[in-house]
């Protein structure tokens, strides 16, 4: 309906489109009106299109050939014909003509200055990559001498054509080796037989050019030809890959062994999309050789970058995977170890530590590949895990000013005081390392350097936060007991005064970090009392009136499980109380606070506390106004929230009943009346209709679903007795929004009987006609079309907006006004 | 040009430099560390001071239970406290010119140097300087007057007893240099010696060199000194800072080119950052209020108090701490707080347009307008009466050997739940706290120090490119605490050079070059002769004149008339005769044109030998001598006059005459 609509304007728009008078719309609502002819593209086929609209071929015709194309237009021209193209039948229709070749040659162009645009060329290849969908289309491109244009666009001053130019080489490779294009009768081999004769000679002439570029002496070139090799690798299958791989291997060693600077992280990027083939298992394919060759003795700068790699890889020959792991662990040791291992480091290694830059660039590599390896809990061999863990430590001290063990590194040493980058990227290494249990007895060390960090003045607030994430990893791995002294001794004097800090990402991190620990650990007795023993948990309520709304949010979430835990022990006595104090707080937060996120947070905590199962008595006095007050904020998220918190309680409410007096005997439909009573007290059902009538939609939708869900739970339910649950709809907005609904309802079915010439005394319609006060819940649901609501809530708000159509009504408008301004100029 | 160090002391400098024909003494800082040997001077009877053990050595041979008393293990001086001054022996200090003061810290001991030494010279410093630094002379005088001692201590200082003295007694040095405090009195002569100078103003002495102080962004009025004849410039750089605080930011580009920069001055703690002390300070302030505590801060009344009003002020607020009362307590609180925001012009330009709102530039006027922070002159009085806890006090001295913290120490001292906070950086804070052992009271050592550190003066020293840099020795080598900390010296090219107390330093640069002026009628009777592109030359006959550092190069006088009278007149008094001078020569002689025009007059046997110099022409017939050369012509020719003078004839047709 909506596309025959937008054909109907196709016409014109493709005047203006072709009209060189008009300045071209701009491009996204060229890209757009591309979008539009690939989904139609998609859903029928070309021939159809083109059928129908004899326009489109004029359109295209004429802008190849008016003298004064713009190169927007033309571009969008190729675009759409390469789509148009596509099936077989519009190939045949565009190329009867000669339409096809007039197009894709650009001799035949009206203007040949045009292919100077890289816009023109941008939009040659994106048309010829979208008509690659057949034999045919190959076949034109062969035809034509199309493929040597495309090795040439492949350097390209642009980098977008330069990029299109070897998508399109691949996707070219690819289609020739598509099931259509191959032997059916050979399909079991792989080799290069069972590529067709012809398609042989195409990806010969493609792969001959790769060879023939990586051989070359020309830098930019060579980069290029890189590039296609590692995209061939990763997305083209067999024959292609491996035939081509055989091709490049010499040129490819040449390039390795030269190690040139400037290609490596190019190179890199081909052995890194080599080693994720099957290459890498095929010893004739010299991957793992060629991999060995760009490490090197371990003394050449790149060697580390591509040891970086290796060490990341997942299916790599462990003896490698060693090799790069002794270069990658190298500067680490270096500069944090004793001066034994002195002796073997090498120059390169040497210079690059002592220049700042580059020894950080090291450092943060080795302790970042680490840091991974350590995540998926790789066994390391060669090297101790402790000495390892050691080496992070000291170089942690060393960031924060401590004396290095030897005075070699000195300058080093220098480099490395107060910088941040290597602070965090260590803390993160030294967090992962906690996974392995031969680190146990580093405990007190590591815990000494996480807990210097805290009490330095001088940590930034993001070494901070990386501290904090350390230190929750050590104490969740590490046995208890021993820690209980370290966290009520040496912690939480540390967090009390980081909750005074000056910064508020401080403040908050702490709050978020003492979040995080409470909830790892509240099953553990030791911990929770010592949070409560320690004074910590006053000065978490105190933070609940910090002066910065985030701060106070993350208090919010503290609290929650403060008070959580607690009641997991339920040994403590102070449960109540604090309980208690929470719930006044956390009110006052909620109807007074000015900022969203602490409201968000208090309504997200009474979610949580309800979704556990110890606290649902002691909530209930202050649910009903948590969900008054959470429905009427002005804060859309806290309305989302709260309505998340309705659901739970529903579900709560509705699955095991908790309120209900359980009376033996009492049926189904009697407890769920009850819930429904219960629901009506707590004022839910207020806040899902209001929800419902809300100016922000997702909590419209939301609430939609919550209803719909309820309607069902009725509907199920049989003998319901609607007088039991019946909503006075007077005086609130929901309310008129049901009466008027009702009455339009009343009205439409009198105006029928009228028709029907029924007249007599309904009681329905006598009723009907006034404004009535009471309705029961059943009712109401009903009166609303919840299923035609929510089928126009999921449309997204600008689906009006972004239709096809008012692209081409904005085309047409923009063509008209244009016009008019002109006449206004004269 | 010499200069003459009178301290050692990195911060607190007093050096004489000598430029020229002038002698400038360079601050005048006060060592008041010395003070820390000496038991506090309590403002009310302490029973606790009171009644400590007097000394007695070991075998009972020494007795000074009347000067020394034992507290914790460690010997106090039981005395009015005492300084340790510049060293007057180096130099005549009656000699010295004048004095540039770079800040107020920096000028403690000036009565010690301007009184009673036969100064007679000018004192230059900026207003605040001034100001703020009487205030703290005052406030030093009324500390130590309001506790007067009837004796002063000195048997210990003879250098046989101090000998087997125990701890850092033992091992004070100079102790007989030592002063008790100036009065009152003292202090105003010296400052009536002062003459304000303003930012950039050019200060000429004596017509010899020109003295200008620029901002150095360290406290309020605080500068650095340009001193420059016309062709050498010397940078005294001392106490600057480059952070955004109070004072106006820091003047760099004035001093560049200079050939000497006396760098004085750092920050005396480089490890700690001044914005993570002044959080430290901030978190263990709330720490301590939020559990019942109480704070002391002991500082100095003026400088970085107003930053850490400000901090406390926007800090109270966040961290629901509003209601807690401080106290300045200071005989000079008042005036300090009101100076601060009179000197607008010295201020920040965020301050300085706050002025024109019209607003205070501080916001200390609003704590204490709405009754936050309250200022008393002491503990008597006032503030006994409306003192409210937990609080937080604000006050001096901060060597807690006098003035009113004294008190608080003695107040607080036994409770856990108060905190000390120190943030001056000039006194250890462990022998601050020694004659207080023990002490229950929470100790938090956050100094804030905001002049220069290593990394910023070593970028303004590649930004400025001074010749020579002289420092004092220790900012030559790490710390002795942190040996390996490299970071934490100058590392320059050349190396800086070090001076300590008592060394005389020979500048290294020589004056080359002294400024004349050419009278305009003499400059117009010149005759410039152009010897080579762009370069003439002419010759002057002129009498030089030179007063009060000035030369001027005037026509030589006309011989006057010879008057008709028949006396004769001395032959002293008559005018020097003036004789036209032979014309100067210049140019070179080249040898084969020269031979050329030898061969032309006649002369044909010349035998030309190479010499290092030139050559050597031997005119064979007529055994004559010629010896060209690059600055010399000789002829050396026997009893033949008039061939010697037609040579020279020849050799003069290739010079130039001027």
């Amino acid at each position: 309906m909506m596309d025959s609509e937008c054909l109907s304007l196709l016409p014109a728009v493709c005047l203006v489109l072709a009209d060189p008078k008009q300045s071209p719309p701009d491009d996204t609502s060229l890209e757009k009106l591309l979008d539009w002819f690939k989904a139609l593209h998609s859903q029928s086929n070309g021939q159809v299109l083109l059928q129908h609209q004899p326009c489109l071929l004029e359109f295209i015709s004429s802008v190849c050939t008016s003298k004064t194309t713009d190169p927007a237009i033309l571009s969008f021209t190729l675009n759409l014909t390469g789509l148009l193209a596509a099936t077989t039948q519009g190939f045949h229709l565009l190329d009867e003509g000669g339409l096809l070749a007039c197009v894709f040659e650009r001799e035949a162009w009206g203007v040949c200055d045009l292919w100077e645009d890289a816009s023109v060329r941008s939009g040659w290849l994106q048309g010829l990559l979208n008509m690659l969908k057949h034999q045919q289309a190959l076949d034109f491109m062969c035809g034509n001498g199309l493929i040597k244009v495309i090795l040439q666009l492949q350097n390209d001053r642009s980098l977008f054509v330069a990029c299109l130019a070897n998508q399109l080489l691949v996707h070219i490779l690819n289609f020739l080796t598509s099931s259509n294009m191959t032997n059916e009768s050979d399909v079991v081999g792989s080799s290069e037989s069972s590529l067709r004769p012809d398609c042989v000679l195409v990806s010969s002439e493609i792969m001959n050019a790769v060879v023939e570029v990586l051989s070359s002496e020309d830098h930019p070139q060579v980069l290029q030809g890189l590039r296609l090799l590692s995209l061939v690798l990763s997305q083209c299958g067999e024959p292609i890959r491996s035939t081509l791989w055989k091709d490049v291997l010499v040129p490819l060693e040449v390039l390795v062994n030269r190690g040139s600077e400037s290609l490596i992280q190019t190179l890199i990027t081909v052995l890194e999309a080599a080693v994720r083939t099957p290459l890498l298992s095929q010893s004739e394919h010299k991957v793992e050789e060629l991999l060995e060759a760009m490490l090197g003795d371990g003394n050449r700068k790149e060697c580390f970058q591509c040891a970086a790699l290796i060490v990341k890889l997942e299916k790599c020959p462990e003896v490698l995977k060693r090799k790069a792991m002794d270069i990658i662990m190298f500067p680490l040791q270096c500069v944090s170890t004793q001066p034994q291992a002195e002796k073997e480091i090498n120059v390169v290694l040497k210079e690059q530590l002592s220049q700042k830059a580059s020894c950080i660039s090291l450092l943060m590599q080795s302790l970042s590949s680490l840091a991974q390896l350590a995540h998926a809990k790789y066994l390391f061999e060669d090297i101790s895990i402790h000495s390892i863990t050691s080496s992070v430590v000291l170089l942690l001290r060393m960031c924060s000013g401590h004396c290095p063990s030897s005075l070699l590194h000195i300058n080093t040493f220098t480099h490395l005081i107060g910088c941040c980058k290597v602070q965090r990227c260590g803390l993160d290494t030294l967090g992962a390392l906690s996974v392995y249990e031969e680190n146990l007895d580093l405990r007190m060390n590591v815990f000494g350097v996480l807990l210097d960090y805290l009490q330095s003045p001088d940590s930034h607030a993001t070494v901070l936060k990386k501290t904090f994430q350390a230190v929750k990893r050590w104490i969740v791995c590490s046995p208890f007991p021993d820690l209980l002294q370290f966290i009520s001794h040496d912690l939480f004097p540390v967090l009390e005064k980081r909750m005074c800090d000056l910064r508020w990402e401080v403040r908050d991190s702490t709050l978020e970090f003492i979040t995080q620990l409470t909830a790892a650990l509240n099953d553990n007795s030791g911990f929770t009392e010592a949070l409560h023993t320690s004074g910590m948990v006053s000065v978490l309520l105190s933070s609940l009136a910090d002066a910065e709304g985030y701060v106070r949010a993350s208090a919010v979430a503290a609290v929650r499980e403060a008070v959580t835990a607690s009641f997991h022990q339920t040994v403590l006595v102070s449960n109540s109380k604090l309980l208690e104090e929470a719930l006044v707080q956390m009110m006052a937060i909620l109807s007074q606070d000015t900022e969203g996120f602490p409201r968000r947070a208090v309504v997200q905590t009474f979610t949580s506390w309800l979704k556990g199962s110890h606290l649902v008595t002691a909530l209930e006095s202050s649910l009903s106004s948590v969900l008054s007050l959470g429905g009427n904020d002005f804060d859309w998220e806290v309305k989302m929230h709260t309505l998340e918190l309705a659901e739970v309680l529903m579900e709560k409410t509705l699955t095991c009943c908790p309120y209900a007096v359980q009376n033996f005997g009492s049926s189904e439909e009697t407890r769920f009346t009850q819930a429904l009573i219960k629901f009506k007290d707590f004022g839910l059902f207020d806040l899902l209709f209001n929800s419902l009538f809300d100016c922000d939609r997702p909590v419209c939708e939301r609430a939609c679903a919550l209803l719909v869900k309820l309607r069902t739970l009725t509907a199920e339910t049989a003998d319901l007795d609607h007088s039991v649950l019946v909503l006075n709809v007077c005086g609130n907005r929901w309310g008129d929004e049901v009466q008027r609904r009702y009455l339009n309802k009343q009205q439409a079915k009198a105006s029928v009987c009228v028709t029907n010439g029924v007249t007599g005394s309904d009681d329905g319609m006598d009723c009907g006609l006034y404004c009535i006060k009471d309705i029961s819940l059943p009712k109401i649901l009903q009166i609303l079309d919840l299923d035609d609501m929510q089928r126009m809530l999921m449309l997204s708000s600008d689906h009006v907006v972004n239709s096809p159509r008012s692209l081409m009504e904005d085309i047409l408008s923009a063509a008209q006004q244009s016009e008019e301004n002109i006449v206004d100029c004269y | 040009m010499k200069l003459y160090c009178l301290s050692g002391h990195p911060t607190l400098p007093c050096n004489v430099l000598k430029f020229k024909s002038t002698t400038i003494m360079l601050d005048c800082g006060l060592d008041t560390t010395a003070a820390l040997y000496f038991l506090p001077l309590p403002l009310v009877h302490s029973p606790r001071l009171s009644k400590l053990p007097g000394w007695v050595s070991k075998d009972g041979a020494i007795n000074l239970e009347k000067e020394l008393k034992e507290c914790s293990g460690r010997v106090f001086v039981d005395s009015q406290p005492e300084f340790c001054l510049p060293e007057k022996e180096l130099l005549d200090l009656s000699t010295i010119d004048v004095i540039l003061i770079s800040n107020y810290h920096c000028m403690m001991a000036l009565p010690y140097i301007t009184e009673h030494t036969g100064f007679t010279g000018t004192v230059y410093a900026t207003e605040p300087t001034l100001q703020i630094g009487r205030l703290l002379m005052e406030e030093l005088v009324t500390f130590m007057e309001r506790v007067p001692k009837a004796h002063a201590a000195t048997c210990w200082k003879n250098k046989e007893i101090q000998r087997l003295l125990p701890g850092p007694l033992k091992d004070a040095v100079d102790v007989w240099s030592w002063r008790k405090c100036y009065s009152m009195q003292e202090v105003n002569s010296a400052l009536s010696k002062v003459q304000l100078v303003g930012y950039s103003q050019k200060v000429e002495l004596f017509g010899a060199v020109q003295v200008t102080p620029l901002s150095s962004g360290y406290s309020l009025g605080s500068s650095n000194w340009i001193i420059q004849s016309h062709y050498e410039k010397v940078s005294y750089v001392s106490g600057s800072s480059l952070l955004t605080t109070h004072p106006q930011p820091m003047e760099q580009s004035s001093l560049k080119n200079s050939d000497v920069l006396i760098l004085t001055g750092l920050t005396q703690i480089p490890t700690a950052n001044p914005d993570g002390m002044l959080g430290e300070f901030c978190s263990n302030l709330a720490m301590t209020i939020r559990a019942g505590g109480n704070v002391l801060v002991p500082c100095y009344s003026s400088g970085v108090i107003y930053d850490l009003l400000e901090c406390l002020y926007q800090f109270m607020d966040s961290a629901n701490l509003g209601t807690t009362p401080f106290y300045f307590i200071s005989p000079v609180a008042n005036s300090s707080l009101e100076f601060s925001q009179i000197f607008a012009e010295w201020l920040c330009q965020n301050k300085q347009s706050k002025v024109y709102l019209p607003e205070p530039p501080f916001p200390h006027a609003e704590l204490i307008q709405t009754n936050k922070l309250k200022h008393y002159p002491s503990i008597h009085g006032d503030f006994s009466s409306e003192f409210r806890q937990p609080c937080v006090v604000f006050t001096g001295h901060p060597s807690l050997r006098f003035g009113d913290v004294v008190h608080f120490m003695e107040l607080w001292g036994k409770s856990s739940l108060n905190t000390i906070i120190f943030t001056e950086p000039d006194f250890s804070y462990l022998d601050a706290l020694a004659p207080y052992q023990p002490l229950a009271m929470k100790c938090v050592y956050c100094p804030i120090d905001t002049r220069l550190n290593f990394h910023q003066v070593s970028k303004l020293l590649k930004d400025i490119q001074p010749l020579h840099v002289v420092c004092p020795e220790p900012y030559t080598q790490p710390p002795p605490a942190q040996p390996h900390r490299s970071d934490l010296m100058l590392e320059l090219q050349p190396p800086p050079m070090a001076y300590r107390r008592c060394s005389v330093l020979g500048l290294p640069f020589r004056r080359r070059y002294e400024r004349i002026h050419l009278l305009p009628e003499l400059a117009r009777s010149l005759v410039p002769s152009e010897i080579k592109a762009g370069v003439s030359v002419a010759t002057v006959s002129a009498v030089l004149q030179s007063k009060d550092n000035k030369h001027v190069l005037q026509p030589v006088p006309k011989p006057a008339p010879v008057p008709p009278s028949k006396k004769r007149k001395r032959v002293m008094e008559e005018p020097p005769e003036v004789l036209n001078p032979k014309p100067l020569l210049s140019g070179a002689v080249p040898l084969e044109p020269f031979l050329a025009m030898l061969h032309k007059n006649g002369i044909t046997e010349v035998k030309v030998e190479e010499t290092a110099d030139g050559h050597i022409l031997h005119l064979q017939t007529e055994d004559v001598l010629i010896q060209l050369e690059e600055d010399a012509t000789h002829i050396i020719c026997d009893n033949n006059e008039p061939l010697r003078t037609a040579l020279r004839d020849l050799v003069l047709r290739f010079l130039q005459k001027l």
